[in-house]
């Protein structure tokens, strides 16, 4: 499992509205749960799928971030 | 007014593109060029654009004069497209969208080189010849659905192009299909080919295996030229989509043609269904390279009229997908 800080609940909000839609590309083997106030927790039948899957979260979750400093902050609702 | 912002990077260019009312104010964009014999694979494709998605974005903002409060709606490309290059562009627009306060879109790139076409070119109901690196489709507009009546039933008709100039090692600068139409222009021999209409449908990949082995036999024993090769080429696979081109309009009772899709800046392709169009009466409308090859431009415009008619896309259903035909979107937009 992993955890990740963000400067306040409205951002964790969009990072994980932003990386949720897209389903794994694997069909079985692994599974994902992201959550705003938690850890994104992993299972995966091999290492090597669980691998990719992380290493690929982290690209895309990073590209959020650079994307909210750059474009932030949210406006207000 | 209605702004509209539109993501593209469903292969190996990625534009971001914005349309204010039909009036395009801005629409950078960047390509992944591979070295000659290479083609671009999903992974590389997608860590390009993830290198420089944000500074074209901000291009986009400050060419068009823009906050990102003038703007309404963020579009993005759904599909069909490759999957990595898709989810890096989809990411962004999520995200901004969500930042932005503003409505996301998810747009079918097929539809968006239409209603780009059609909006640059003032095509009313043409028949739609839509041919690039990864679709050959043609297509006609009929209750509120752009219906596919001919197609590929292999790979695309620049798919072909482009693998032949890795087979002889063509550059891909600007993009290989450019580089064979002037080289062809160069050409003075025609070597046969295979000629592979099926009814309504064409076929690519055997006269691909053909001419990479002829490439290699007659090259090396001078019977031919790598310029003739190119001529030959262009001259068999454009013949074919004319071909098509009149059957559909002939049944749709069509006289436009209208030209979109990468491969569809070929002036060489335009010139011969020209002679067509001129030979049935019809018109045939095309654009240049600004707007024919992949552009944000385009998916923001098909997002505009889809926008302008109430559709939106919830960040839940925002998934991007692979494969996603034209005619499986409702055109909610025309009558």
């Amino acid at each position: 499992s992993l955890d990740v800080p963000f400067p306040s609940s409205r951002e964790a909000a969009i990072a994980l509205n932003s990386l949720s839609p897209d389903r794994e590309p694997r069909k079985g083997g692994i599974s994902k749960q992201l959550t705003v106030s938690g850890s994104t927790r992993w299972s995966a039948d091999e290492a090597r799928i669980l691998r990719v899957s992380v290493n690929s979260f982290l690209d895309h979750l990073s590209l959020v971030m650079e994307t909210m400093q750059m474009f932030g902050p949210p406006v207000s609702q | 007014m209605t702004v509209v912002i539109g993501f593209e990077g469903s292969a190996n260019k990625i534009g971001i593109g914005i349309i204010r009312d039909g009036e395009v104010l801005s629409n950078p964009r960047r390509t992944y060029i591979t070295p000659p014999g290479q083609g671009f694979m999903p992974s590389d494709t997608a860590r390009h654009h993830r290198a420089v998605i944000l500074t074209v974005l901000k291009e986009a903002l400050e060419q068009a004069g823009l906050k990102p409060a003038d703007i309404d709606c963020v579009a993005y490309t759904k599909g069909p497209g490759m999957g990595a290059p898709l989810v890096t562009v989809a990411l962004v627009a999520r995200t901004v969208s969500q930042l932005w306060g503003k409505p996301l879109l998810g747009v079918n790139h097929c539809i968006g080189h239409i209603e780009m076409g059609r909006l640059i070119t003032k095509a009313n109901n043409p028949t739609v010849l839509y041919v690039s690196g990864g679709n050959t489709q043609v297509i006609a507009y009929s209750e509120r659905r752009y219906r596919i009546f001919g197609e590929t039933i292999d790979i695309a008709v620049g798919n072909c192009l482009d693998r032949f100039a890795r087979v002889i090692k063509i550059s891909n600068d600007p993009s290989p299909g450019y580089n064979i139409e002037q080289m062809a222009k160069k050409g003075s021999q025609y070597v046969e080919l295979p000629y592979t209409v099926k009814g309504m449908d064409v076929s690519f990949s055997g006269i691909l295996s053909y001419i990479e082995e002829a490439a290699h036999k007659m090259l090396s024993s001078g019977q031919c030229t790598a310029e003739d090769l190119c001529f030959s080429l262009q001259e068999t696979v454009f013949s074919m989509l004319v071909e098509i081109t009149e059957r559909a309009m002939a049944h749709c009772g069509s006289q436009e043609v209208l030209i979109v899709g990468g491969v569809g800046c070929n002036l060489r392709l335009q010139e011969m269904m020209g002679v067509m169009c001129k030979e049935r009466g019809a018109k045939l409308f095309a654009t240049d390279e600004r707007f024919c090859i992949d552009n944000g431009a385009m998916i923001a415009q098909a997002g505009w009229e889809m926008f302008r008619s109430g559709q939106v896309t919830e960040l839940e259903d925002s998934w991007i997908t692979q494969r996603y035909r034209t005619d499986e979107v409702q055109v909610t937009w025309r009558d």
